[in-house]
């Protein structure tokens, strides 16, 4: 009886717009106090934030992600692609995927994304005769493309939060980064040849001259380095994610604060302080969390879930697909990020009852939740881009339509080709 | 409504603020250098400091509670905030009331149950069982919990009567020019 008020009282604060850790920490005490623990120990749980040393990567990577979307970088990635890309058909739809796509893979804050190279990108597509409504769903779509690539935040943060659970076979951070390339390039590959065919009326702009290649490149020789210092860092077993993490940091923040000086000392802690509040808003979920799955797993629910679903879903097939549409509807009301923490306790143990790799559950995780953060009625990139483009949500709805139906195609074929997450990261 | 306090409250709120900023950032650089000579040490020197990653996973704890609070003043939190979009303007208020106080009142509870954790980790100490990280005393670095939820709880509660906070996702917005 009790239980059942608290549940209906937690609902309409979810409902009211209470924030999440909120939430998860009032279960975690009502939890914890049910089973006769006082109060200190949700505490002590929270406090295994400090005993997870690659969680280090996850405030790293997001401060060197702001410092780029501050400085003039995307610009530069932009001008860059374009002179590669730009004269091919649908050069520059191109250009937009594969510089959101990198671009996501570093902020791990797909909105940023879409706010940085949305105001870049946005008029340049029109400039070039793409009509408004195929541009606001390229945009839209491409701004959460790239969760799948090395080094993203979420991905760090499902291998964190998976590894609580040491699974056989284990799950490795790197593992995760290998097994995301392949998925992440089948969507962008797939867009591309969308766009290609959609751009085959339009007017093409010649071949960029040597010059301006050469230009953009020497434009972006500061940055360039940037992702192979990760890739073969990461790759090669050099640098663990944690270190890459401090190296593109360290690298980032004197390129653009000492040589570039696009970002003036002054203004350093107040972007520092945009990246912190992400960081801030999705630790205290996690720490939070830690508590309530240590209290889920006493109580055995993941186990009693499983013995439910069993009872209606018999195979490893019907899972993954009841697994799909739970992930894009809970993708579209959390984001990302706490869909991975809140989420990923109660999955991956009966995902691994049904036989699911835990390496590719984890890109299954990111794919559907890449499609969940733009679909309506309450994906949160719908309204970052309404508000970016000054168009109302409703005409975003409809330029999304046809990514919708491409995304949704890879997202399956992500799900029932495990080989295609598994292969590289053997 | 006296003037005059109200001035100073402000002032101090302001000050309060800016102190929370600039300890926010020499911490996240503290990080970045630490973390960033940790592997110039290891990699080229094949030695390292034994102090630095316990260290490291404090600061993370640090930075992230400070986060955390500077995320309450923007209304940062991640929330799921579907149905207040389609509430009239008072009854947003009301809700935003609601669930800020809620927020306010976890937050508040959570101050008290850390502080035990500290007060655990203090007894050790003085009874000579002690834990230090970089030489200083575990409860000294824990006492960012309590700290942080007890600031947290009065912001929350601050928050919950003042209009949402609109702020922009980047702090250099080039803006979209139209075409």
């Amino acid at each position: 009886m009790i239980a059942l008020l608290v549940t209906g009282a937690l609902i309409l604060l979810a409902a009211l717009g209470a924030p999440l850790f909120a939430l998860i920490a009032a279960i975690a005490l009502y939890g914890f106090h049910a089973s006769g623990q006082p109060g200190t120990a949700v505490a002590i749980e929270f406090y295994r934030l400090a005993d997870m040393p690659a969680l280090i990567a996850i405030p790293l990577f997001t401060l060197a992600g702001y410092l780029l979307a501050e400085s003039q970088a995307p610009r530069r990635l932009v001008r860059l692609t374009n002179a590669l890309f730009g004269w091919l058909p649908g050069g520059l739809a191109i250009v937009s995927i594969c510089a959101c796509a990198l671009f996501t893979a570093f902020t791990g804050a797909t909105g940023v994304t879409l706010v940085a190279l949305g105001a870049v990108l946005y008029p340049a597509l029109r400039q070039s005769h793409y009509g408004e409504r195929f541009s606001l769903g390229l945009l839209t779509s491409s701004g959460s493309l790239g969760l799948l690539l090395v080094p993203s935040m979420p991905l760090i943060l499902y291998g964190v939060v998976a590894q609580q659970f040491h699974t056989t076979p284990p799950i490795s951070i790197e593992g995760l980064f290998w097994a995301g390339l392949l998925p992440c390039l089948l969507m962008i590959v797939v867009l591309s040849l969308y766009s290609m065919w959609h751009a085959r009326g339009l007017p093409r702009p010649p071949p960029s001259s040597a010059g301006e290649v050469w230009a953009a490149f020497k434009d972006a020789i500061w940055e360039l380095p940037l992702p192979f210092l990760i890739l073969i860092g990461i790759f090669s077993g050099r640098l663990a994610a944690s270190e890459a993490a401090a190296a593109t940091a360290l690298y980032v923040l004197i390129v653009t604060v000492l040589i570039r000086r696009e970002i003036k000392l002054v203004e350093l802690p107040r972007v520092i302080r945009e990246a912190m509040l992400l960081v801030g808003a999705i630790l205290i979920v996690l720490g939070f969390s830690l508590a309530l799955t240590n209290w889920l797993i006493d109580a055995d629910v993941p186990e009693s879930l499983f013995a439910w679903l069993q009872s209606g879903i018999a195979s490893k097939l019907g899972f993954l697909l009841a697994l799909n549409a739970f992930l894009l509807v809970f993708g579209m009301l959390l984001e990302g990020f706490p869909a991975i923490i809140i989420l990923v306790p109660l999955v991956l143990p009966i995902a691994l009852h049904y036989g699911v790799n835990p390496t590719h559950l984890g890109i299954i995780f990111l794919a559907n939740l890449q499609i969940g953060i733009f679909l309506p009625p309450a994906g949160m990139n719908l309204f970052i881009a309404s508000a970016r483009f000054g168009k109302p949500a409703t005409s975003i709805i409809r330029a999304c339509l046809p990514f919708y139906a491409i995304l949704l195609a890879c997202v399956l074929i992500i799900t029932y080709w495990p080989e295609l997450s598994l292969a590289l990261a053997r | 409504m006296n003037d005059a306090p109200r001035g100073a409250l402000q002032r101090a709120a302001q000050s309060l603020q800016r102190i929370e900023e600039w300890l926010l950032a020499i911490l996240v650089l503290v990080l970045v250098a630490l973390a960033g000579a940790q592997i110039i040490l290891r990699n080229f020197f094949d030695t390292g400091l034994a102090w630095a990653d316990p260290a490291l996973r404090v600061l993370v704890v640090w930075t992230a509670m400070l986060g955390a609070l500077a995320a309450v003043r923007d209304d940062k939190h991640i929330a799921i905030d579907v149905l207040q979009r389609f509430l009239p303007p008072r009854a947003q208020r009301v809700a935003r009331a609601v669930a800020f106080g809620f927020a306010a009142l976890i937050c508040a509870a959570m101050a008290w149950f850390t502080l035990g954790l500290v007060g655990i980790d203090y007894g050790d100490a003085t009874s000579g069982a002690a834990k230090t990280i970089a030489g200083m005393p575990a409860w000294l670095l824990e006492c960012i919990l309590p700290v942080g939820f007890a600031l947290m709880a009065l912001r929350f509660a601050l928050r919950s009567f003042a209009p949402p906070a609109h702020v922009p996702e980047l702090l250099h917005d080039p803006g979209v020019s139209s075409p």
